[in-house]
C-alpha cells in the first residue's frame, strides 16, 4: 500500500480564489492511501519545498501528489524535491488545478468540485505509479558548428577554448561570412576586417578546431549526445596541401574579369579560379565549376592556363566530392542571412538602372578590397557622386514583403552616410528617407546625434518610386516633418533592403528537423528565456539565422549557444527521461508497425526474438507507437492505459 | 469600332448582347452599392445569355466588374442582397463569368504568336510609348490583366507587329480622366504633362489600352497641350487600332479618321509587303 | 477622458469612424488602423502635386475620428482613383477606398454633390447609361454618329423602369 502525500498550492490567489483549498485539503486527507495533506501559498518556493520534504520525512511517504499549476511549469522542480526527500522522482503526480480548473471557472463551488474530482483521479493513479529509473547514454565530447560567419566563429572558439574538439563547417570557400564583406562597423566605426581577421586566424590555427570549408551538411541523424552528421566536401579542384595562395592562377585564368563576383554582390568580376577575398581563411584557391571552361566543356584552349601558371602544381581536376560522417554531441547552427532582392519593390528601380544599389553593395564599393578599391562611385560612370539618397525600410515592416523590422537598417544607413561624408567631403548632398530611426543599442543614439551634425538631409517618409531619367534619378518624397513634397534629383540611390532567411533555409530546416517562425527564421525554444535553444535537444542556434540582429547581439548569442552546448559536452553521460515507450514482450506480435511509425528512428525489430525494441536514448515519448500498436504491446511508462483508466474510473 | 473589326480576324467569336447598362464605375464616389449592382447586373446579363467570357475593352468597366466579382464572391451577404435586387429584373449573378481586357485577350487568350502569324502589314520599327492606364494594371489585389509595376504585354504585342517600344520614366503616370466629373480642367494638365514628356523623348506615337485614357490623350490633346504650353502634337492610337493596321484592316474601319491627334500618320509607317 | 482638436474644436466621432471602418472591412481586406504614416501614398499620389491631396493625412484624420472635417471638404473629391496608394502601401491600407467611403458618406449625409455626379446618376436612372451616344467629328470636318459609322444601336437596358426601381431600392441600403 502506498503512502501518499498531497500538497495543494494556493498559487497566490490564482488557485485559492476559485478553489477552496482548505476544504480540498480536508477532502484529500480522507482519500484512500493519503497519509498527509497540506496546503501552502507558493508550493514552488523554497518554503514550499521544505514543507514537502519535512512531511515526507515525518510520514515516510513514498509517492507525492502536487495539486498546482500546469506540470509544464514546475514538474521538474517537484521531481527534484521528491528526489531530495528520498522519493523516486517518477512517483510524483502533478494535478493541474490552475490552468485546467481555477482559471476556467468563475464560481468557487464548481471550481472546488472539479479540483476534488481531479485529485481523486490522481490518487488512483499514484497507487499505480512505477519507480522509474533514468537510463544513461554516452556523450560524444565533440561539437559541430554549421556556418563560419562571426556567430559560428565565436561559438567555435568558445567551445574550442573550453577544451572541446569542434568541427566548423562552412559552405563557402572561406570563413568570415557577412562581416567580412563590411567595411566599418557601427557605432564605433571599427574596421570590420581588422576586428574579424584575428578571430579568423585564431580559428584557422586552433588545435581544437577542424575547419571544413567549401563543405555542406547533407543529413543529420541521432540525438543529443550522439549526432551522426553527413557532410559533403565539395571539390575545389585545388590540392590544399600544395596551394600557397599566390594567385598566379587567378591572374592567368581565361575567364579573368568575366565572372560576376558573389563576394562583391555581383558588382565586381573575378576569374573562374579565385580566392574570395584577400584575408580569406583558408588562403587557398577554389575553382568554380559553373564558370570554369575546362570543367564545363572538357577543354580550355590548348590547356588550362591555371595549370600552366601554378608552380606547386596544385590544380587537380580529378577531385571528386567526398561525403564524410561526423560524430558529435551537440550542433550549433549559425547559417546567417540574405538581403531581400530589391526587385521585389520594382518601383524603386533596382532592375532599371545600375545606379540603384543595396547597402551591402555599397559596403563593397567603399571597402578597399572591393570592386572600386574603396572609392565611392556612381556605378554607371565610375565618377564620385554629387548626391546620394538612401531609402530605408525597403521591403521591411511591409505586409506585402517582410513584416518584420530588419533591426540593423537604420544604423547601417547612418554608418554608411558617415563614410560618404568622410570620404567625399562636405559638398556631397546626402539624403536619407526613413520611416523611423531605430538607434536602440549602446552608443547608437549618440551615433545618430553625430550624424545629425553632418549635414545630412533627413526626410521622414517613404518614396513611392525612383524614376530613372536622362538627368539622373528622381525621387518624390513627402516629408511628414515639414508637410511638404520634395523632389530629389540624385546620382545614385542606396536601398536598405529587409533581412531574410538564407536561401535554402526551408530545406535545411528539414534536414536539421528545426522549426521556423512565421518569418522563416529558425525558431528559438523561448523568445525571452531560451533564445539560443531550439526544440531539438542538443541543437542550438546563433546569429541572424534566428532573426535579424547586429554583430554585438550575434556574438552574445553565439557565446550563449556555446555555453549551452558545453554543458552537454562536459557531462560524463546524459540521463534519459524514462517516461518513454516500452514494449510488453508477451503481447508483441512482431508486426513492425511501431518501427514504421517512429519519426525519431527509436524503434527497431529484434530479428532473432521478433520482438520490438525501444532505443531509450532516441525515444522522445511522443506516443505515436503506442497509438499505432495493434496488440497493445507498446506502452508509455507511467502513462499506461491501466493508470489512465483508474483515473477515469475514480473521477466518474 | 476597331475591336469589332479585329476580333473576327483574330478568330474570336464575338456576341454583342442587348440589355447592358453603365458599369457604374464613375458614380462609385456617390454610391458604391449602385456600382456593385450595375456591374453585377452586366455580368448577370452575360450569364443569362449563356456566355462564359466577357471582353471588356474599357479599363474602368473591367476594374468595376473585377472588383465587384471579388467583393461579391467574398461576401455571401452582399451577394444575396444584390441578387435580391437583381431578381426584380429577372437576373441572377453567380460570378461564373470570366473577364477579359484587351491586353489579356490579345496576349493570353489569342496569343502573341497567332497575332504575329496574321500580320499582313508589319510596321517598320517605329518606337512608341506604351500607356497602360491606372485601372488597367492596378490594384493587383483584384486581379488585373498585367503586372502593376512592370507591365509588358503591350510591348510584346507591339513587337510582334513590328513596333518598337522603349521604357520611359512617366510610363505609369495617370491621365486624370476620373476627375472629369467634378474637376474638368485639372486632368488636362496631367494629360498634357505626359504628352509633353513623350514628345520630348522623341517617341513616334503613344499607344493606349483604355478608352478613357484615349479620350484624354487623343480627343482632348489640343487643350491638354495648351495647359503645359507645348505645341508638339503626338499621334495617339488605341492598341486595337495599331494592331488592326498591322492586320491589314482599312484605317477608316478602325476609326483612325476619328482620332483628334495626328493618328493617321501611323498608318503609313508600315513596311511595304 | 476626452480629446479635443484645438484648431477645429472637434472631438473624435467614434461611431462614424466605426461605421466607416466596418463598411471598409466588408468591401476589402485592408484595415485603416494599421496605417503608420510612412506617407508612401502621398509621395506617389497622382492628385497631390496639382490638387494637394494627402492620402496619409486622410488616414490620420480617420484614425483620429475627425470625419466632419473631411466630409465637408473639397479635398476628398480630388482623388483620381489611380490606385497607386493601394498598390504600394506597405501596411495594406487603401487610402483610395477610404476616400471612396468618405465620399459615399458625405453624399449620404446630404452635402452638395460636386460637379456632374448628380447628372450622371440621373442619366443612369433614366437611361441606364452614363449618357446617350454622342456625335463625333472626323478629321475631314464631317459629323459622324453610330449609324453613319455602321455601328448598330448601343446595348442598353431593355426595361429602364425596372432598372430604376432596382437601383432606387439598393441605393438607400447601407453597405
Amino acid at each position: 500500500m502506498n503512502r501518499i502525500g498531497v500538497f495543494i498550492c494556493h498559487c497566490g490567489i490564482n488557485i485559492s480564489n476559485t478553489v477552496d483549498v482548505d476544504k480540498l485539503t480536508e477532502f484529500a486527507a480522507g482519500l484512500n492511501g493519503v497519509i498527509v495533506a497540506k496546503n501552502y501559498k507558493y508550493m514552488c518556493s523554497d518554503v514550499g519545498a521544505q514543507l514537502i520534504k519535512e512531511a515526507t520525512r515525518e510520514h515516510t511517504l513514498d509517492a507525492l501528489i502536487i495539486a498546482s499549476c500546469s506540470p509544464r511549469m514546475h514538474e521538474h522542480t517537484f521531481r527534484g524535491v521528491a528526489e531530495e526527500s528520498g522519493v523516486n522522482p517518477f512517483k510524483v503526480e502533478i494535478v493541474n488545478i490552475r490552468e485546467q480548473c481555477s482559471w476556467v471557472h468563475k464560481e468557487k463551488v464548481q471550481g472546488t468540485e472539479k479540483a476534488a474530482s481531479l485529485l481523486k483521479g490522481a490518487v488512483a493513479k499514484a497507487h499505480l505509479l512505477e519507480p522509474l529509473q533514468k537510463s544513461k547514454s554516452a556523450v560524444v565530447h565533440e561539437a559541430l558548428v554549421i556556418g563560419a560567419g562571426i556567430a559560428g566563429i565565436q561559438a567555435a572558439l568558445d567551445l574550442a577554448n573550453d577544451g572541446f574538439k569542434v568541427f566548423l563547417v562552412e559552405k563557402e570557400a572561406s570563413i568570415g561570412g557577412r562581416m567580412s564583406q563590411l567595411d566599418k562597423t557601427f557605432p564605433t566605426l571599427d574596421c570590420s576586417s581588422c576586428i574579424l581577421t584575428p578571430k579568423m586566424m585564431e580559428v584557422g590555427n586552433h588545435p581544437n578546431i577542424e575547419l571544413l570549408t567549401y563543405t555542406e551538411v547533407v543529413s543529420v541523424e541521432g540525438r543529443v549526445g550522439n549526432f551522426k552528421v553527413a557532410v559533403k566536401k565539395k571539390p575545389r579542384y585545388v590540392d590544399m596541401t600544395k596551394c600557397t595562395g599566390c594567385t598566379s592562377c587567378v591572374a592567368a585564368c581565361r575567364m579573368k574579369g568575366k565572372v560576376p563576383d558573389e563576394f562583391n554582390m555581383k558588382r565586381g568580376k573575378r576569374s573562374a579560379i579565385y580566392i574570395p577575398f584577400p584575408q580569406a581563411i583558408p588562403l587557398k584557391c577554389t575553382i568554380d565549376p559553373k564558370s570554369c571552361i575546362f570543367l564545363k566543356t572538357g577543354k580550355c584552349g590548348k590547356g588550362p592556363l591555371c595549370v600552366e601558371a601554378c608552380e606547386p602544381k596544385a590544380i587537380d581536376f580529378t577531385q571528386k566530392e567526398e561525403i564524410v560522417t561526423l560524430s558529435v554531441g551537440t550542433i550549433i547552427v549559425a547559417t546567417g542571412f540574405d538581403l531581400l532582392d530589391p526587385e521585389a519593390l520594382y518601383e524603386y528601380g533596382y532592375a532599371k538602372t545600375p545606379n540603384v544599389i543595396t547597402t551591402l553593395e555599397f559596403e563593397r564599393f567603399v571597402s578597399p578590397s572591393g570592386p572600386s578599391e574603396g572609392h565611392i562611385i556612381v556605378p554607371s560612370t565610375g565618377e564620385p557622386p554629387k548626391s546620394v539618397t538612401y531609402i530605408l525600410c525597403v521591403g521591411s515592416r511591409d505586409e506585402t514583403q517582410c513584416k518584420w523590422c530588419c533591426r540593423i537598417g537604420c544604423m547601417s544607413a547612418l554608418k554608411q552616410v558617415y563614410l560618404i561624408r568622410e570620404k567625399l567631403g562636405p559638398e556631397v548632398e546626402i539624403n536619407l528617407c526613413y520611416t523611423d530611426i531605430r538607434s536602440f543599442g549602446k552608443g547608437y543614439e549618440e551615433f545618430y546625434r553625430t550624424i545629425r551634425s553632418k549635414g545630412v538631409n533627413f526626410f521622414r517618409g517613404r518614396p513611392s518610386e525612383v524614376r530613372s531619367t536622362k538627368e539622373g534619378l528622381v525621387i518624390d518624397i513627402f516629408d511628414t516633418t515639414t508637410n511638404k513634397l520634395f523632389e530629389i534629383k540624385s546620382d545614385m540611390v542606396v536601398l536598405v533592403p529587409a533581412l531574410v532567411p538564407r536561401a535554402g533555409s526551408e530545406e535545411f530546416s528539414r534536414t536539421m528537423n528545426l522549426s521556423r517562425s512565421s518569418d522563416g527564421f529558425f525558431l528559438e525554444a523561448h523568445p525571452k528565456l531560451r533564445p539560443s535553444d531550439t526544440f531539438v535537444n542538443g541543437i542550438f542556434i546563433a546569429g541572424c539565422c534566428q532573426g535579424p540582429k547586429d554583430i554585438a547581439d550575434t556574438v552574445a548569442q553565439a557565446s550563449a549557444a556555446a555555453s549551452k552546448a558545453a554543458a552537454i559536452l562536459s557531462a560524463k553521460e546524459l540521463e534519459n527521461d524514462p517516461m518513454i515507450a516500452a514494449v510488453e514482450p508477451e503481447l508483441c506480435a512482431g508486426c513492425g508497425v511501431c518501427v514504421a511509425v517512429c519519426t525519431y528512428k527509436a524503434r527497431n525489430m529484434n530479428t532473432i526474438t521478433n520482438i520490438a525494441e525501444v532505443d531509450e536514448a532516441l525515444c522522445a515519448g511522443c506516443g505515436a507507437c503506442i497509438a499505432a500498436c495493434p496488440s497493445n504491446a507498446s506502452i508509455h511508462k507511467n502513462l499506461t492505459k491501466q493508470q489512465l483508466i483508474s483515473m477515469i474510473d475514480e473521477i466518474l | 469600332m476597331a475591336a469589332r473589326e479585329i476580333l473576327p480576324v483574330l478568330g474570336v467569336d464575338a456576341v454583342y448582347p442587348e440589355d447592358f447598362s453603365c458599369c457604374g464605375e464613375h458614380v462609385k464616389s456617390v454610391n458604391q452599392l449602385i456600382t456593385l449592382y450595375l456591374s453585377a447586373r452586366n455580368m448577370a446579363v452575360c450569364e443569362k445569355n449563356g456566355l462564359e467570357n466577357i471582353y471588356v475593352p474599357c479599363s474602368d468597366c473591367h476594374l468595376a466588374l473585377s472588383e465587384t466579382k471579388r467583393v461579391l464572391n467574398g461576401s455571401a451577404e452582399l451577394k444575396e442582397r444584390i441578387n435580391t435586387a437583381l431578381a426584380s429584373e429577372n437576373l441572377k449573378y453567380t460570378g461564373a463569368v470570366t473577364l477579359y481586357h484587351t491586353l489579356d485577350l490579345l496576349h493570353d487568350y489569342i496569343g502573341v504568336e497567332k497575332i504575329k502569324s496574321l500580320v499582313k502589314k508589319p510596321f517598320n520599327g517605329i518606337t512608341v510609348a506604351t500607356h497602360y492606364g491606372c485601372k488597367t494594371i492596378r490594384p493587383t489585389e483584384v486581379g488585373r490583366p498585367d503586372n502593376a509595376e512592370n507591365p509588358q504585354k503591350m510591348e510584346k504585342i507591339l513587337t510582334a507587329i513590328g513596333v518598337n517600344t522603349q521604357p520611359y520614366p512617366e510610363k505609369l503616370d495617370c491621365c486624370g480622366a476620373s476627375l472629369l466629373a467634378n474637376l474638368p480642367e485639372t486632368p488636362l494638365t496631367k494629360t498634357g504633362q505626359k504628352l509633353k514628356a513623350i514628345a520630348e523623348q522623341g517617341f513616334a506615337a503613344m499607344v493606349d489600352a483604355c478608352p478613357w485614357c484615349h479620350k484624354m490623350y487623343d480627343s482632348k490633346q489640343a487643350k491638354a497641350l495648351e495647359t503645359v504650353a507645348s505645341k508638339s502634337a503626338v499621334p495617339v492610337v488605341n492598341l486595337l487600332q495599331i494592331v488592326g493596321i498591322a492586320l491589314g484592316i482599312d484605317k477608316e474601319k478602325l476609326g483612325l479618321n476619328l482620332n483628334s491627334s495626328p493618328a493617321e500618320k501611323i498608318a503609313a509607317e508600315v513596311t511595304a509587303s | 477622458m476626452s480629446i479635443n482638436d484645438q484648431t477645429s474644436m472637434a472631438e473624435p466621432q467614434k461611431e462614424i469612424r466605426q461605421e466607416i471602418n466596418d463598411r471598409l472591412k466588408k468591401l476589402q481586406d485592408e484595415v485603416s488602423e494599421f496605417c503608420f504614416q510612412c506617407a508612401k501614398c502621398t509621395s506617389g499620389c497622382e492628385a497631390h502635386k496639382l490638387l494637394e491631396l494627402e492620402p496619409h493625412k486622410i488616414m490620420a484624420l480617420l484614425k483620429r475620428g475627425l470625419i466632419d472635417e473631411m466630409k465637408n471638404s473639397e479635398i476628398i473629391w480630388t482623388c483620381m482613383s489611380c490606385q497607386k496608394c493601394k498598390e504600394r502601401c506597405p501596411q495594406k491600407v487603401a487610402p483610395v477606398d477610404v476616400l471612396m467611403a468618405l465620399k459615399n458618406y458625405a453624399v449620404a449625409s446630404g452635402i452638395e454633390v460636386p460637379g456632374k455626379y448628380t447628372d450622371m446618376l440621373q442619366s443612369i436612372l433614366s437611361l441606364g447609361l452614363l449618357q446617350e451616344p454622342q456625335e463625333t467629328m472626323a478629321n475631314d470636318g464631317s459629323t459622324k454618329n453610330r449609324e453613319s459609322l455602321g455601328l448598330g444601336p448601343v446595348s442598353r437596358p431593355a426595361d429602364v423602369n425596372n432598372l430604376m426601381m432596382a437601383l432606387s431600392s439598393i441605393a438607400i441600403e447601407k453597405v
